[in-house]
């Protein structure tokens, strides 16, 4: 058998120089869905393209060249050059269409990213396997997981209007489905989705200067504009009306997040005096994970630090930060924590 | 059918249930969807018309070896591509470009103190940024804000010697002065360590501050002068509590370990040429299961080791890969950080 199959290999081996011959010619009889798109992708990559040479490119001047342009007063309309994109969305079908969000040249055009964080690369070559590992379940060959039944109930009855209805959610108020459990692989080790920092600042109503105060904060220590909330319902017991605005609200993403994080562990937790650490009864269950900072301790980071000054004393507020993770149980999301530096006390809420 | 199944099917003849470990059996018989089972259950039925044979003593058995994948992670950030480098360059510039001003007004009074030392230092300053260069919104040649090949600014050293610069300058350069003094004096910053150490100029293999951006593993020479991670044989004794007592063998005490979770993160299988008697049973090969560590402080110190080491090593991935056999490397590689 592997005999007879020697020829073929050989064969194969040696003609894979005469292959791509073969393939350039098949375009002509064969048509699939992508021909066309391949034939518009360039061949060569702009790398291999030389740079310019060295003389070119110390000669190249644009403002003189510009200046000679110019000499004879001949101005280029302004207005052909420059370029705006549409301030509202007309449709699909008008002829001035918005240019993609990628563009700079699009008012939704937001920079970034501008590093590659410290804490980004610890998490992908250290904090990732050494979570894999930590959290690896064994399984012995020929396990298959056992088939989660369905959990939302179902309608009972005979009524027409049954059929068809999305599933009833479980019996009982404030009862909720709680997360799956997925055997851990290195698809789904937990990693940091987003931030969110969060201050209540009831003081507002009286005085919107807290409100403005605690924004500005807000901002400048997490690099995303905060967004105000109103209260909801009138709370005796807290002083809150409602309909007035007590509460902001900034939700970091990526390297904001990421630069958040490392700020808050190597810089400011560390100068707080007596600081437990994260309670351990911290946890939704859900992968998230809050904690508090009073105003003096906010008042720590280097942000507010550097121009103390310029807020009032008293207007600076508290906040609470959420730690989102990709997590499904409280005890993967704090083992993450832990990893990026995060210590817990007291009791574990597990 | 899924590969899980097909494992059991390979497994269940050739070994029978009595040869898997018993946890392993123990979840087999009592929780598993019915399939597993019957996949060997039916194997077994196959089976049937072979003529038992009466076993007085298993006759083969392999050699059950724990190592130790001692490792220092990262101590820095790698270098950029110089495509990353450009293209983070570009979005910084990009986003001086783009953002909005400087609230001054609600930081500062008009007309106070503080408002004419703001202008002061911005006259001075010029710009936010000074690292990636200055950028003028206004005036005939405002267009001309594109960086050329080249150009100062896209070099990293030159961006690090600006951020120290303007860390240098304290902003009373250009002060009206009170007391007479022309010069200022410049509180001097610490400057960064080097990405490059010493080690890594002579290419010490036994320092531990060498190649900083990069995962080291420790590597030792065995009595037969192969190069391999740490292993010895396994005694009445757990996986990880072989490997904590294989680290402070090989090393001795004086380093700061710690031992990653209980699982082992790959193994390694030796076939000998000829099997070898151990007790009553025919050795025909060891197996080794690798534990992952992390070293955090301390050195390894192979003055009084008890595994007759004669030498060791402190390698990146692929140092490694040139030191070990290849089917050795081949078994191990996948578990190595690529970093």
């Amino acid at each position: 058998m592997a005999l007879r199959e020697l020829p073929h290999r050989t064969v194969t081996v040696l003609c894979r120089d005469a292959r791509p011959g073969l393939r350039a010619a098949q375009p002509l009889f064969r048509r699939n869905a992508s021909s066309e798109a391949v034939q518009e992708v360039e061949s060569t990559s702009s790398f291999e393209v030389p740079p310019p040479s060295s003389e070119l490119v110390k000669e190249y001047d644009p403002v003189a060249r510009s200046r000679l342009r110019r000499r004879g007063n001949k101005q280029l309309p302004p207005s052909r050059y420059q370029y705006r994109s549409p301030k509202y969305y007309f449709g699909p079908l008008h002829p001035h269409q918005p240019p993609p969000v990628a563009d700079p040249a699009s008012r939704l055009f937001q920079p970034g990213p501008f590093s590659l964080t410290r804490l980004e690369q610890t998490y992908q070559n250290k904090i990732a396997s050494d979570l894999l590992t930590l959290s690896y379940q064994h399984y012995p060959p020929g396990y298959r997981a056992a088939k989660t039944e369905q959990r939302l109930r179902q309608w009972t009855g005979d009524s027409p209007y049954y059929k068809n209805r999305p599933l009833r959610p479980p019996r009982g108020k404030g009862e909720v489905l709680r997360l799956l459990q997925e055997p851990r692989t290195f698809r789904n080790i937990p990693k940091i989705t987003n931030v969110t920092l969060h201050s209540m600042v009831p003081e507002a109503q009286e005085n919107s200067g807290n409100l403005h105060v605690a924004g500005m904060i807000l901002q400048a220590i997490s690099n995303v504009r905060a967004v105000p909330h109103r209260a909801k319902h009138n709370v005796v017991g807290w002083g809150l009306r409602k309909g007035r605005y007590v509460s902001l609200t900034s939700t970091m993403e990526r390297e904001d997040a990421q630069d958040f994080l490392a700020k808050l562990i190597d810089v400011v937790l560390p100068k707080i005096k007596e600081w437990p650490a994260v309670p351990g009864s911290s946890g939704d269950g859900h992968g998230n994970m809050s904690f508090g900072l009073t105003p003096d301790q906010v008042a720590l980071f280097p942000e507010i630090e550097i121009n103390y000054d310029s807020y009032p004393p008293k207007m600076i507020p508290g906040c609470h930060i959420t730690i989102q993770t990709d997590a499904t149980s409280n005890k993967d999301a704090r083992l993450l924590l832990q990893a990026i530096g995060l210590p817990f006390y007291g009791k574990l809420n597990d | 059918m899924n590969a899980g199944r097909q494992t059991t099917r390979r497994l269940a003849p050739r070994t029978g249930p009595s040869s898997i470990c018993r946890s392993c059996r123990d979840t087999i018989s009592r929780t598993y969807a019915s399939a597993a089972a019957a996949a060997v259950r039916t194997e077994d039925q196959i089976a049937q018309h072979i003529p038992p044979v009466a076993q007085v003593s298993p006759s083969t058995s392999y050699a059950v070896n724990t190592g130790v994948v001692l490792s220092r992670p990262p101590q820095i950030t790698r270098d950029l591509h110089p495509f990353e480098a450009a293209f983070f360059l570009y979005q910084r510039r990009l986003n001086e470009r783009l953002a909005l001003p400087f609230t001054r007004y609600f930081y500062f009074k008009k007309r106070t103190p503080a408002d004419v030392e703001w202008k002061r230092k911005m006259r001075q300053r010029l710009t936010p940024a000074r690292d990636i260069g200055r950028y003028k919104g206004y005036g005939e040649e405002a267009w001309n804000d594109e960086l050329l090949v080249g150009a100062d600014e896209s070099n990293f050293e030159h961006q690090v010697g600006k951020l120290l610069e303007d860390a240098e300058q304290s902003g009373l350069e250009g002060a009206a002065d009170t007391t007479g003094a022309t010069k200022v004096d410049h509180e001097p910053v610490d400057k960064p360590m080097p990405r490059v150490t010493e080690a890594d100029r002579q290419h010490d293999t036994k320092s531990l501050n060498r190649a900083l951006q990069r995962t080291l593993y420790l590597l030792v020479k065995n009595k037969d002068g192969q190069w391999q991670f740490p292993q010895d044989r396994l005694k009445e004794e757990n996986l990880h509590g072989a490997a904590k007592r294989i680290i402070t063998h090989t090393g001795g005490v004086n380093m700061n370990t710690w031992l990653v979770g209980r699982v082992p993160i790959g193994h390694h299988q030796l076939d000998y040429p000829e099997p070898r008697p151990s007790g009553n049973l025919q050795e025909h090969g060891a197996k080794t299961f690798f534990m992952k560590a992390r070293i955090m402080a301390g050195q390894v110190n192979l003055k009084e080791n008890q595994l007759d080491l004669q030498d060791f090593k402190w390698l990146a991935k692929e140092e490694l890969k040139n030191e070990v056999e290849g089917s050795y490397w081949r078994s191990v590689k996948n578990m190595l950080a690529e970093r």
